[in-house]
């Protein structure tokens, strides 16, 4: 029952994310010291009806830790999660189940996501079966109408999954995600592994799904083009926090905080060429610090072009102006 | 000036349970000494499989060499004794791949794994390998080398593994590099970071690189020259600029239309347009037909597409395209 785009201003947000946290315990041998891996340190999003919000950045900054915490697929240590104003984390498992009908998750691999061995209108009919929504036939038919949405055939859906190229897969894995017609799907690089051209297909196809159907997607990626292309919101991480969170155009036309001004002209792009001399200076060094030893200070200091003394040593609190959030002592522009 | 590389008319067949499909039908490829040549097209049309028969690589069987010559300086090497090419490999052709984690062997420590690849092809003590190994390490802009040199594969980054690899590429000063897609897994600010290293790689030794990537934007700022690949064949190939700005084929048309582009003008607009798309998918070698292998996809085909194999004609920008032949033709008139 995915709420009609276009709520009323008093409504809460689909999703509300506040503070979450996420660490995992980490066992270093027999005797060593109790180690805690800080994925995910306090992040507060929301994700509005028919909207998209993109979570960016760079491997192991914690995308998919927060986007798996935020539908409880992943156990938080800390914060809340309000779903249409409902609180996920105090519901018990059962309770928890019946919430499950309105998330829905797409992941990177359409090879490894999708059970070999079953026939793939059977993995599309799965979560139907898994939630005992409809009966036998009425499930039969949704399966049907899922192939035709997302431009499958329905006489496909007898066979099985290796008798598909990737972007077929990754079709089929979109069906599935909206076979209970959840109002919230959680995207995990959707297209990173497709080519170019079968990509372009893919998201295409999201973003027509949601203006048809009035879904929000919760788009992690790394490919700054493709979350221009599909995200309404940007949220950047860095090492388990949002570090500049802001609307599409703001993101891109006016970033503030350094990290997310290096991603973009790390981006690679058409009209940057080596005939007219460009020669992309790597705009940061080195890799960001480990999750288990958190730095003190500004986690970006270690590689930040403008970090200074006070960068170090004090950790900058996150500021919010007309809706756009930098956690920098010293924000651009 | 003769080229460095010279492939011409190179035929690749491979048996499968479909019986004999040809991998590579007829592709030529010329680089010059310190010069890029960037090779684009979707998963399967070839790339790799050119890069492996460059450098004596193919699996045979399956596979087979079945036509054409490849010339290193003038060298033929179809048909040269196994003993000759892998003294070339290493030395004289350096090779990089996509996931350096399954290149490195995970059980020996990266400096022993540099040193070997020194010893296997030059006339040094051990000490000295070692000596060059960590030299090599500070190079390709390894932080800490002296610590580094005795890290296993999987303690290091993936940023850190690829620096490794291409360590172990230029430890004999090769004359040609072969990057197949070398920062497809990588972050954008690691891959800006490979990218400017193997450009001050080429700057300090002259060496040619051949860049295979399905990353539009890499050709840019990376190539002197492209050819464009479809279903084994080079389909166009000519100057990047060219390719760039006036592609003619229309396979390169879609591949540079489909990119979702990082642009603030886009970005500040409420609703952006939908990505332009090819239709359809890479078709399998086994069903490939008498005509144009891009005919089924390509909006603008005609009768004789569907018929003959459009040869590749042109020089300096050569296209393999039925409508480019009589658009040129007309033109000469
Ligand atoms: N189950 C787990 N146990 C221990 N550590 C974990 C677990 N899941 C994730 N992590 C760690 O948490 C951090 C964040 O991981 P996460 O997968 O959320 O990153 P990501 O931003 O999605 O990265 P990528 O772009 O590589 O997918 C990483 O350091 C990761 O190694
Ligand atoms: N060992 C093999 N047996 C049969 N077919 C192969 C083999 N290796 C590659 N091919 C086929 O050759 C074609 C080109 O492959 P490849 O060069 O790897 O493509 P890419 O452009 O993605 O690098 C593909 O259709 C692939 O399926
Ligand atoms: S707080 Fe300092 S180090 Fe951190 S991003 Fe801002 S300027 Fe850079
Ligand atoms: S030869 Fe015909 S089918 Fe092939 S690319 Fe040209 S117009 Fe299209
Ligand atoms: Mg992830
Ligand atoms: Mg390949």
């Amino acid at each position: 029952m995915p709420a009609p785009a276009g709520d009323s201003a008093s409504a809460p947000p689909l999703l509300e994310v506040r503070n979450l946290s996420v660490s995992f315990p980490m066992s270093r041998g027999l005797f060593g010291p109790k180690r805690v891996l800080q994925a995910v340190r306090g992040i507060s999003f929301t994700v509005g009806r028919g909207r998209t919000l993109g979570l960016v950045g760079e491997s192991g900054s914690g995308k998919t830790t927060a986007a798996m915490a935020a539908i409880r697929l992943v156990t938080p240590s800390d914060g809340q999660v309000l779903l249409e104003g409902r609180d996920l984390m105090a519901l018990d498992e059962r309770a928890m189940r019946a919430e499950r009908r309105h998330l829905a998750v797409i992941f990177q691999d359409p090879y490894s996501s999708l059970n070999p061995r079953n026939r793939v209108g059977a993995i599309v009919r799965e979560p139907l079966d898994l939630m005992g929504i409809g009966s036998p036939g009425e499930r039969e038919s949704r399966v049907r109408e899922l192939f035709r949405l997302v431009g499958l055939r329905p006489d496909q859906m007898a066979l099985f999954p290796h008798q598909f190229s990737g972007g077929q897969r990754q079709r089929i894995a979109i069906a599935r995600a909206l076979a209970t017609n959840p109002a919230l799907i959680v995207c995990d690089e959707p297209v990173s592994a497709l080519d170019v051209a079968i990509q372009a297909q893919i998201l295409n196809l999201l973003r027509r799904l949601q203006d048809d159907l009035g879904l929000s997607y919760l788009f992690i990626s790394h490919d700054l083009g493709v979350v221009q292309h599909v995200c309404h919101e940007v949220a950047v991480m860095y090492l388990g926090q949002v570090v500049e969170q802001a609307d599409r155009r703001r993101l891109f036309t006016a970033p503030a905080h350094p990290y997310t001004r290096a991603l973009l002209e790390s981006a690679p792009a058409l009209d940057r060429r080596k005939s007219a001399g460009y020669r992309r200076k790597a705009a940061v060094e080195g890799d960001p610090p480990s999750p288990l030893a958190i730095p003190a200070g500004c986690a970006f200091a270690g590689r930040c072009p403008q970090a200074q003394a006070r960068c170090r040593t004090e950790e900058p609190e996150q500021t919010v102006r007309d809706g756009h959030l930098v956690r920098c002592h010293f924000p651009l522009g | 000036m003769s080229p460095l590389l010279d492939v011409r008319d190179l035929r690749v067949e491979f048996a499968t349970r479909h019986g004999t499909v040809t991998a590579l039908d007829g592709v030529s490829l010329r680089l010059e000494p310190g010069e890029t040549l960037g090779v684009v097209g979707e998963s399967g049309c070839g790339k790799s499989i050119t890069a492996l028969a460059i450098m004596g690589l193919i699996p045979m069987p399956p596979g087979r060499i079945a036509g054409g010559s490849i010339r290193l300086d003038g060298e033929e090497l179809i048909g040269a004794p196994e003993r000759r090419l892998r003294q070339l490999r290493g030395r004289d052709i350096g090779m990089i791949f996509q996931e350096p984690m399954t290149s490195l062997n995970p059980v020996f420590r990266v400096g022993d794994q540099i040193a070997e690849a020194i010893l296997l092809h030059q006339d040094v003590s051990r000490d000295e390998a070692r000596t060059r190994a960590l030299e090599l390490l500070r190079t390709v802009g390894v932080p800490d080398p002296g610590q580094r040199i005795d890290a296993y594969p999987h303690e290091l980054s993936g940023g850190l593994r690829q620096r490794v690899m291409i360590a172990i590429a230029i430890s004999c000063q090769p004359r040609l590099l072969i990057a197949d897609e070398p920062t497809t897994a990588l972050d954008v600010t690691v891959q800006a970071q490979i990218f400017d290293l193997i450009r001050d790689i080429q700057d300090r030794l002259g060496v040619a690189v051949i860049l295979i990537t399905h990353d539009m934007g890499a050709i840019a700022e990376m190539a002197d020259r492209v050819a464009v690949m479809y279903a084994g064949r080079v389909v166009e190939e000519g100057p990047a600029d060219a390719i760039l700005d006036s592609p003619a084929h229309p396979y390169t048309r879609g591949l540079i239309g489909c990119i979702p582009a990082i642009d603030p003008a886009l970005a500040a607009l409420d609703r952006l347009p939908p990505l332009a798309e090819i239709p359809g998918v890479v078709p399998p070698l086994h069903l490939l037909g008498q005509g144009c292998a891009f005919a089924d996809r390509c909006i603008e085909a005609v009768d004789i597409c569907r018929k003959v194999a459009p040869p590749l004609t042109g020089r300096g920008h050569a296209v393999a395209c039925h409508l480019h032949a009589a658009a040129a033709a007309s033109e000469e008139s």
